[in-house]
């Protein structure tokens, strides 16, 4: 082995080791922040995880900009990604508040056999909404989190707060990869667009939390590799059919990822037709390109709108009144920059929109250079995928400007805008690197000889130290503070409380400590730390939905009167035999607290069951006699 | 070296002579309904859940990923197996329940699935080539 070899493969070896010890140090941090009580993970965060994960992502970029072994660098990259998206299920007690602690709350229910005719476990009305209830997502991830909590015999709560941040640190980078290399990257750019989809805040946020739509993300991506493959294959391939596969498993994830996969598979079947045909018949097949554009970009509208032909509950529909109602200049930064303008400062809009921007750049790049040659290689994916792109970028706005009451936030594109974007970012770094390397190795011979005479200009030397600095140091250093910035961006720096350490004691102790059956009134606090561990509207272990009005109006009647008539009133919704009353200090303020606790221990109706949080909740209980 | 014997496991476990994985993949499954009602162990758990991903894994990655490098063709195969043990679940959880029987029951599924899968494109290869 010449010695340059040698030597580059023992900095590469000493790289690696350094790295695992710092990812091992960054999951240590993680442990050591955990906590029982906090709004958001940036009050606990141990204050080295950041500059440690500023480190570790720059080192990694070195390790990816010098090593060729492929699968190693992938699984670097996968642990790298699992370690960014596990800050909620390691810091917090019950993970991220309000959205996974529901989906786990109907999970619960699966698990616990709560449920034994079917899906959904309550009643619905129509055949129409039962369906909707059958693809909704809920049901197809707690099938899969039941089963697989079944499986390592481990309790549901464990497997759904990881499924999500596992699952999606160990496949988005493969399919990043994936994707990648059928656009021509090489085995490169291919790995840095792995790494950078970890620049993408809204991609890091939606890998963090368990919900059905996190779950149809993944299905997506690959849904999106396996249309790009099945555009060079000819005729039913195995390709076909796992780009059916993962795109009706997108569907049942969430309808969302669904429609949008089903959209580009559209798109690209017609795209194959155009290619087959379009010398037969040019102006015919262009026409149908355009109209089959305009209808896979109007499928995720439309279909949001139809949508209420199932679900009772929606109501969504196209609406001109934000022309009318709001401010122009408020109307043209919605449409340039969306949800951004509301109270954003500059470096998130620019961290936000700088990647799927030069992204973008990018690929308009690509396809200029491609123009005069038609049978170039990978023409078809490039402008397949530049196609798709535009088709979110229209999306979004038709969403967000045209239609009211959305199911979903509409910024839930900006996931998929991502994973549309980093194979181009990986392109395009990957380029200007190689465009750097070369410029190097043309300087390089020269200056080797002239070192050895001593004689090199300082001109001469300072181009080439800048270009080995750039190359090196500032590049990773750059990429790796970008990775790093985007997870302070990705994570919330604003949040509620949320579930406690004794929230959480004080639902355990209940459900230990009850034979019969019960209802819990409380806020909807309670509620999300009940249902994480008992289910929601369990029939044995009764918690209300999280906005459900009759829990309300019980929960502000007994505050107002903590006697036992609203207790009776309780439970009669299940028939119950015990009911208690959580009453918690942070939730409801000291005041309003205090004179709750000090009204109800007068009274003497009510019994104390249980204290809890040193004296911040107390958990009272009425029995039927 | 370590890729290489990776792949002989690989294929190996592909091979699946005298049914070897598939009855493995069965006994798993038994392994793991016996656990769910007895011992509750979450390392017994565990250690068959990882054998029984493996076993499936594999059969499924050699199946549609041969072209792909041991690595990927592994990842892929899992990730499959994953999608269809959330779709077999889905249809037990939507018709009717999911409770420890019924658990079992879907990966009992699954693993035919993935052996009459792996056999499938085992009876091709074996076919292209006393034709060849």
């Amino acid at each position: 082995m010449p010695l340059g070899k040698q030597g580059l493969t023992r900095f590469l070896h000493i790289s690696e080791i350094f790295y695992s010890f710092l990812v091992s140090l960054l999951f240590y941090l993680l442990l050591l922040s955990r906590t029982g009580e906090a709004r958001t993970v940036w009050e606990v965060l141990h204050p080295a995880f950041i500059p440690t994960l500023f480190i570790a992502s720059s080192l990694l970029f070195i390790i990816l900009f010098t090593s060729e072994k492929v699968a190693h660098n992938l699984l670097f990259i996968i642990v790298h990604s699992v370690l960014i998206h596990s800050l909620f299920s390691i810091i917090f007690p019950a993970g991220d508040l309000s959205g996974q602690q529901m989906v786990l709350g109907r999970t619960r229910l699966v698990y616990d056999n709560a449920i034994v005719h079917g899906w959904p476990p309550w009643t619905v009305e129509t055949v129409p909404f039962q369906i909707y209830e059958w693809f909704k997502g809920q049901s197809f991830q707690a099938a899969l989190s039941v089963v697989l909590s079944r499986m390592l015999s481990i309790d549901i709560f464990w497997v759904h707060l990881s499924l999500i941040p596992v699952l999606w640190g160990f496949f988005t980078p493969i399919a990043a990869f994936l994707v990648t290399k059928t656009l021509g990257g090489n085995d490169k750019a291919a790995v840095l667009s792995s790494l950078l989809l970890s620049a993408f805040p809204y991609i890091t946020y939606f890998g963090a939390i368990s919900v059905p739509i996190s779950l149809g993300f993944i299905f997506f991506f690959y849904s999106l590799f396996f249309v790009l493959k099945n555009l060079d294959s000819s005729g039913y391939s195995k390709n076909t059919l796992l780009m059916w596969a993962f795109s009706v498993l997108s569907f049942l994830s969430h309808s969302l990822t669904g429609i949008m996969s089903f959209s580009l598979l559209f798109l690209a079947m017609v795209y194959k037709s155009y290619r087959s045909e379009k010398k037969a018949s040019p102006a015919a097949v262009k026409i149908l390109l355009a109209v089959s554009f305009l209808f896979c970009a109007s499928l995720l509208p439309l279909s949001l709108v139809y949508l209420r032909f199932f679900a009772p509950v929606l109501y969504t529909s196209f609406t001109l009144d934000k022309f009318y109602t709001l401010p122009a200049e408020e109307i043209v930064g919605l449409f340039f920059l969306g949800e951004l303008i509301y109270g954003f400062d500059i470096q998130t809009i620019l961290l936000v929109a700088m990647g799927p921007f030069l992204a973008l750049l990018y690929a308009i790049y690509l396809l200029y250079r491609f123009r005069r040659n038609s049978t170039a290689k990978y023409r078809t994916q490039i402008s397949f995928l530049f196609v798709a792109y535009l088709i979110i970028l229209i999306d979004y706005r038709i969403l967000k400007l045209f239609m009211t009451e959305l199911p979903f936030n509409a910024e839930r594109l900006w996931v998929i805008d991502g994973f549309l974007a980093s194979p181009f970012l990986g392109l395009a770094i990957c380029s200007a690197t190689s465009s750097l390397k070369k410029l190097l190795k043309t300087t390089s011979p020269q200056t080797m000889s002239i070192i050895s005479r001593s004689s090199l200009s300082w001109r001469r030397v300072l181009r080439i130290g800048g270009l080995l600095f750039t190359l090196n140091i500032l590049t990773p250093i750059i990429l790796g503070g970008w990775i790093s910035y985007s997870l302070h961006t990705a994570y919330p720096q604003i949040a509620p409380l949320q579930t406690t350490w004794y929230e959480l004691e004080a639902v355990k102790y209940i459900e230990e400590n009850t034979k019969e059956k019960y209802i819990v009134i409380g806020d909807q606090w309670t509620t999300f730390a009940g249902e994480v561990i008992v289910g929601v509207n369990n029939p044995r272990a009764y918690y209300f939905l999280e906005f459900n009005r009759t829990g309300y109006d019980l929960f502000r009647k007994i505050l107002e009167d903590p006697s036992p008539q609203v207790m009776i009133e309780a439970m009669n919704v299940n028939n119950a035999r015990v009911a208690y009353f959580i009453v918690t200090e942070p939730r409801l303020g000291t005041e309003e607290f205090n004179r709750v606790v000090y009204q109800t221990l007068k009274n003497q109706q009510l019994r104390v069951f249980g204290i809890f949080g040193g004296g911040k909740l107390f958990v009272f209980t009425y029995e039927k006699t | 070296m370590g890729s290489l014997q990776i792949s002989k496991v690989e294929a190996l476990v592909a091979q699946d002579q005298k049914f070897i994985s598939t009855l493995t993949s069965y006994s798993l499954v038994l392994i793991i309904y016996a656990n769910l009602n007895i011992l509750q162990s979450s390392v017994l758990g565990v250690a068959a859940s990882i054998l029984y991903f493996l076993i499936n894994g594999i059969f499924l990655g050699r199946a549609f990923f041969e072209k792909e490098d041991t690595f990927f063709r592994l990842m892929l195969g899992l990730l499959l197996f994953i999608m269809l043990l959330g779709f077999v679940g889905w249809f037990a959880v939507i018709i009717y329940n999911l409770n420890a029987t019924m658990s079992s029951l879907v990966l009992f599924v699954v693993a035919t699935i993935c052996s009459l899968i792996n056999r499938k494109v085992n009876h091709k290869k074996c076919h292209s080539a006393s034709k060849g």
